[in-house]
């Protein structure tokens, strides 16, 4: 795994919830890496632990077994940090200093200018902006004269794209983006797409995305699938139609299975 | 429909506890009023009211001194028919001297004495009455100033400048007739006789009785014979007309408690109009989509109206319920409290807990109804949407009413002015004031977007954790405004009251300090007493003294030149101790009494006269078999002088005053060349006369302002209760936002802001509400002040004094309000699940 240079890596990640009879495992033994300057998607039907793997990646949620590290190589490598034992406040630093983040939607807070909402991250931190890197990200989103707006006078997609630049203004190690576009039209979603993409070539900037839509999957140079919480394919350099062929298969195997389960009851 | 809605009522019953709170402060205050006003004209009237008394029989006076009753008339008397039992009740002046060898400094010392008897009169609480010379037995309240009980010695001082040492045998609380005195020192009827006896009276003569009690097995009959015997020249009460009297008596008095008490609970009940009005706001919009649902599957509007308001009747009643048992035994307590004299009668009347319900209903209802119609308004289509909103109605016709308000309450009070300040004149003045701060709370939401908007730009680059908080306070002006407003109520009026204390005192302040020099010595007669001829003899023969102001004060009319006059009062004194005893305030002129008098300025405005000018000074004197003989003397006008408490109306020589014209003071000033040596010598010449009091003029003027500081406390504590129930306000509306705002503390929270970050966030925020709040209650309460003051004082609208002390301590205070209200709400806002807020479902 050294080999590959990587952003977040997770090994023998498992997350169970409830107990007894009513056990769920979320996620089951994920070993896994994200390159660093690639953007990543994570695929797969609903419930199969694509939001619990991100929440545990991201230190949102805490695993049941298993370690995940943050590689800091543009920190140095003294800065490779595992998460796993790491208290709240430093948990919560982490995440300020060294992750973004897009939800699928309430991103923003609302008594707050996009400008504001944008540089929150610094803010907390009590750090200024970089200007020149802010009016990078800025005219990347194309949001210059909504900057003084507050988030209600903003449409969905803006709203995102505004979620999108705050996510990159502190120059993240990694930025999740829990189904980034799932709440937009696909207008609004391809722009926002749009924009990760041009985050990862022109930034080199390393992405997460959680989806379940095959077209934002195709914006990714990787797509991952998960099925009951287990990485179950992997997909380079897809398009859409490729990804979706990929689930119909995945999907009747996970029939097949289930078939087979049904027959030997 | 109902029940469903109950149920949800159930379900936030954490939320609609502060709701309750404020309820029940409300509703315990009223109740707890009337359980005081009712309990304490009962124990009056009742618990210590007399049975034994057929008819009570006193003498007309015929000069000035009171008349006696003869011990042949008290014969006469016992052998009436129907008459079982005389008694002559024999009293007079007799002071307990306290710990400091004084009688009652500061507070209103009972000067009366009488003899034992086993009538109804005393209620003995410790020992025995007095059998012998030697012993005395005290009236509880005087025993416990004077720090005396059963077993101590005690010091009575009597007329005459005689005194007597006794032994205490008894403590007692006695029971007044409705007429007569109220004794602090009882002897055994042969001391008493001795000992109460006028010093001046001739020393063959008989001595008599003060009143002479009777009693029979027919109160009538007794009340007939002493008639048919008595005739004119007496007053002659029946038993139960005495009782009537002081039950009435009781009952007016208890209706003044209970009218003073009522307007502050009125105060406290508004502020919690704006809690719970605020609260069901909040619960209301929580639940906007269930009433959108409720609507698309058919319920009315009237229906979900209906439903609201039965939430909150519910809510009232149960609010009402534990209000009403809190406020009797508020009441009951403050009973206990109470230096009640005898046995405390409780009394719970059945008004009391009606009246407890019906403010509590009432008051939930009316502030839920804005709610109630909200809520009926809200569109069935808002089911279908996620960020369904309450319709709510602009704040332009609210603002726009408020301003008026307050424009036409300035112009109220505008329209009047100080130097012709009538009583109509001072309602309107009033009304304005009352009128424009009814204006300000109306005005409140759009002041808070006015004030708190700007701030944060004002701020240079604040940090988030103020700039969010400032943002939060401003994002419902309407719910910050009503819960600093709720603050605001009871602050503005403590400040207002402030104000006029202040006001007050610097006026008192400043008028001693001009008149009394700062090095005399002040001599006061004790106990609300006069100054003797002994006593102004013992004064000027003391060592040391310079220069002895001993003003005494009389009615005097003065006449000008051209006729007209006015009935007023003179004060004289001695020509040489103008200037150095005591300075008079001159406006015009000169101060010397040698060339004339010096009118007070209120006097010379009304005759129009000025200094040079000719006036008459017109005495009133007793003459021969008491017959007015008014005498008129001549006098220049000196000088006009800005009258005081301390030199009251007109300054005249002494010598100038006729003889047998009636004057009276309980002050003198000395100065000598050295204040502490004056001072020595001073306690040395009165240490034998325990009515005079010896003071300089720090101690002068704390006495002079004790009453009101007195008065002012209690009205700060009255007012408390309005104020906690606003701290309810902040508390509720903060924990309302922190549950409405999950979903976005959530995104702050995953978004790197640290739990102590939230909670200072939450905390600044409540901070903000509070001293918002703080700052609108002081200076809309210093304004209302400066009214009041120039309501009663006639000073200058902004010529108040600001009692900065008060502001900045209720300003600390509402800081911490915002603090302590923060803890609760800011915990939880802190311990939010990131999952669960940042969970799309
Ligand atoms: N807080 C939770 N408590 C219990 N089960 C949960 C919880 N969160 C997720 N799960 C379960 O874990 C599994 C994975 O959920 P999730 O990661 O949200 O899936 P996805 O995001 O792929 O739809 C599901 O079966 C879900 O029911
Ligand atoms: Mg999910």
């Amino acid at each position: 795994m050294t080999n590959f240079d990587a952003a977040v890596s997770a090994e023998d990640l498992t997350k169970r919830y409830g107990s007894g009879d009513a056990q769920v495992t979320a996620l089951d033994t994920v070993t896994v890496a994200f390159g660093r300057g690639e953007l990543t998607a994570i695929m797969g039907p609903s419930g199969s632990g694509k939001s619990t793997l991100m929440h545990c990646l991201a230190g949102l949620d805490t695993p049941t077994a298993g370690r995940v590290w943050l590689d800091g190589s543009r920190h140095g490598d003294a800065d490779r940090v595992e998460l796993s034992g790491l208290r709240d406040d430093a948990l919560t630093a982490l995440r300020r200093d060294r992750m973004g983040f897009v939800f699928q939607a309430f991103n923003l807070l609302p008594t707050l200018t996009a400008w504001e909402n944008i540089t929150l991250p610094l803010d907390l931190a009590g750090r200024r902006p970089d200007q020149a890197f802010a009016d990078t990200v800025i005219d990347a989103v194309g949001l210059r004269d909504r900057l003084h707006h507050r988030p209600a006078q903003l449409s969905g997609g803006q709203q995102q794209r505004v979620a999108c630049a705050r996510a990159l203004i502190s120059r993240p190690d990694v930025v999740f983006a829990d189904e980034p576009t799932g709440a937009l039209d696909s207008r609004a979603g391809a722009e926002v797409l749009g924009f990760l993409r041009r985050s990862v070539d022109e930034l080199a900037q390393t992405v997460v995305m959680v989806t379940h839509d095959p077209v934002a999957a195709s914006y990714a140079d990787r797509v991952l699938f998960l099925a009951d919480g287990k990485i179950v394919d992997e997909l380079r350099e897809p398009s859409a139609d490729r990804v979706l062929d990929r689930i119909r298969s995945l999907e009747s195997v996970a029939r097949g299975a289930r078939t087979a389960v049904g027959a030997g009851a | 429909m109902l029940r469903a809605m109950l149920r949800d009522l159930r379900a936030h019953l954490g939320r609609v506890a502060m709701t309750l709170a404020a309820i029940v402060l409300g509703v315990a205050f009223v109740v707890a009023t009337w359980v005081v006003s009712d309990s304490a004209a009962a124990t009056v009237s009742s618990g210590s009211s007399r049975t034994d008394l057929g008819a009570l029989v006193r003498a007309k006076p015929t000069g000035p001194a009171d008349a006696e009753i003869s011990a042949d008339v008290l014969d006469r008397l016992a052998r009436l028919p129907g008459v079982t039992r005389a008694e002559g009740v024999r009293a007079g002046y007799a002071a307990l001297v306290g710990a400091s060898g004084k009688i009652g400094t500061t507070s209103w010392a009972k000067t009366a004495g009488t003899d034992w008897d086993d009538s109804q009169r005393f209620a003995l609480i410790d020992g025995r009455g007095p059998q012998r010379a030697g012993e005395v037995a005290l009236e509880q309240q005087a025993a416990a100033e004077a720090g005396l009980s059963v077993g101590d010695s005690a010091r009575v001082l009597l007329g005459g400048d005689r005194s007597d040492t006794a032994t205490v045998v008894g403590v007692f609380s006695y029971r007044a007739t409705g007429w007569g005195f109220d004794p602090a020192v009882v002897y055994d009827a042969d001391t008493a006789t001795r000992l109460l006896r006028d010093p001046d009276a001739t020393p063959t003569a008989e001595p008599g009785f003060a009143q002479v009690e009777l009693s029979g097995p027919d109160e009538r009959a007794v009340v007939a014979a002493v008639e048919a015997d008595l005739g004119a020249g007496y007053w002659i009460d029946s038993g139960s007309e005495l009782r009537e009297q002081r039950a009435k008596d009781a009952a007016a008095d208890g209706d003044v408690i209970r009218k003073a008490l009522l307007a502050f609970a009125a105060v406290a009940l508004m502020a919690g109009v704006f809690v719970i009005a605020n609260t069901f706001t909040m619960l209301v919009t929580q639940r906007t989509r269930q009433f959108a649902l409720l609507r698309a599957v058919g319920a009315r509007r009237r229906q979900v109206r209906r439903a609201v308001l039965t939430e909150a009747v519910v809510l009232g009643l149960v609010g009402s319920t534990v209000g009403v048992a809190f406020g009797v035994g508020l009441g009951l307590l403050a009973m206990r409290l109470l230096p009640v004299v005898g046995d405390v009668a409780y009394v719970v009347s059945p008004w009391a807990v009606l009246l407890g319900y019906a403010v509590g209903v009432v008051v939930t209802m009316v502030a839920a109804y804005g709610s109630a119609r909200r809520a009926a308004r809200v569109s069935p289509m808002a089911a279908l949407r996620t960020d369904a909103a309450v319709p709510r109605r602009s704040l332009v016709l609210r603002s726009v009413l408020g301003l008026l308000a307050v424009a036409a309450g300035a112009a109220m009070v505008a329209v009047t002015s100080p130097e012709d300040l009538t009583e109509p004149k001072r309602m309107l003045a009033m009304a304005g004031a009352v009128l424009a701060w009814v204006g300000v709370l109306l005005t409140a939401p759009i002041l808070v977007s006015a004030v708190l908007g700007p701030l944060t730009r004002l701020l240079r680059a604040p940090r988030p954790v103020t700039r969010i908080a400032l943002r939060n306070a401003v994002r419902d002006p309407r719910r910050t405004a009503a819960t600093s407003s709720a603050l605001m109520i009871g602050l503005s009026l403590v400040c207002a009251f402030a104000t006029v204390g202040q006001t007050l005192s610097a006026d008192i302040t400043e008028q001693v300090r001009s008149t009394v020099p700062e090095n005399a010595v002040v001599l006061r007669a004790a106990a609300f007493g006069y100054l003797d001829d002994t006593a102004r003899a013992a004064a000027t023969a003391a060592p040391g003294v310079t220069a002895l102001a001993a003003p005494r004060s009389g009615g005097v009319e003065v006449i000008s030149a051209r006729g007209s006059s006015q009935d007023t009062e003179f004060t004289s004194l001695d020509p040489a101790a103008v200037g150095s005893a005591i300075r008079p305030r001159v406006l015009a002129g000169g101060s010397d009494l040698r060339r004339g008098v010096l009118l007070a300025e209120r006097v010379a405005t009304a005759l129009g006269v000025q200094p040079g000018d000719q006036v008459r000074l017109r005495f009133p004197v007793i003459g021969e078999a008491g017959k007015a003989a008014p005498v008129e003397v001549p006098a220049t006008v000196a000088g006009v002088h800005e009258g005081s408490d301390l030199l009251r109306g007109q300054l005249i020589d002494d010598a100038l005053v006729p003889a047998g014209v009636y004057r009276q003071g309980d002050s003198m000033y000395a100065v000598g060349a050295d204040a502490s040596t004056l001072r020595g010598a001073l306690e040395k010449a009165f240490a034998s006369r325990p009515d005079v009091l010896v003071q300089d003029r720090d101690e002068l003027l704390d006495d002079l302002l004790e009453p009101y500081q007195l008065v002012l406390g209690l009205v700060y504590v009255l007012l408390g209760a309005a104020v906690v129930i606003a701290v309810f306000g902040v508390v509720n509306t903060l924990a309302l936002s922190v549950l409405e705002r999950t979903r976005e503390l959530g995104v702050f929270r995953a978004l790197g802001a640290s739990r102590a970050l939230v909670r200072r966030t939450v905390r600044r925020e409540s901070v903000v509400i509070s001293l918002y709040g703080g700052v609108l209650g002081i200076a809309v309460g210093v304004l209302l002040g400066g009214v009041m003051q120039y309501v009663i004082l006639a000073n200058p609208v902004f010529g108040m004094s600001v009692p900065w002390l008060t502001a900045l301590v209720a300003l600390a205070g509402m800081g911490l309000v915002g603090v302590l209200a923060a803890l609760w709400p800011a915990r939880r806002a802190a311990r939010a699940d990131i999952l669960a807020a940042i969970a799309t479902e």
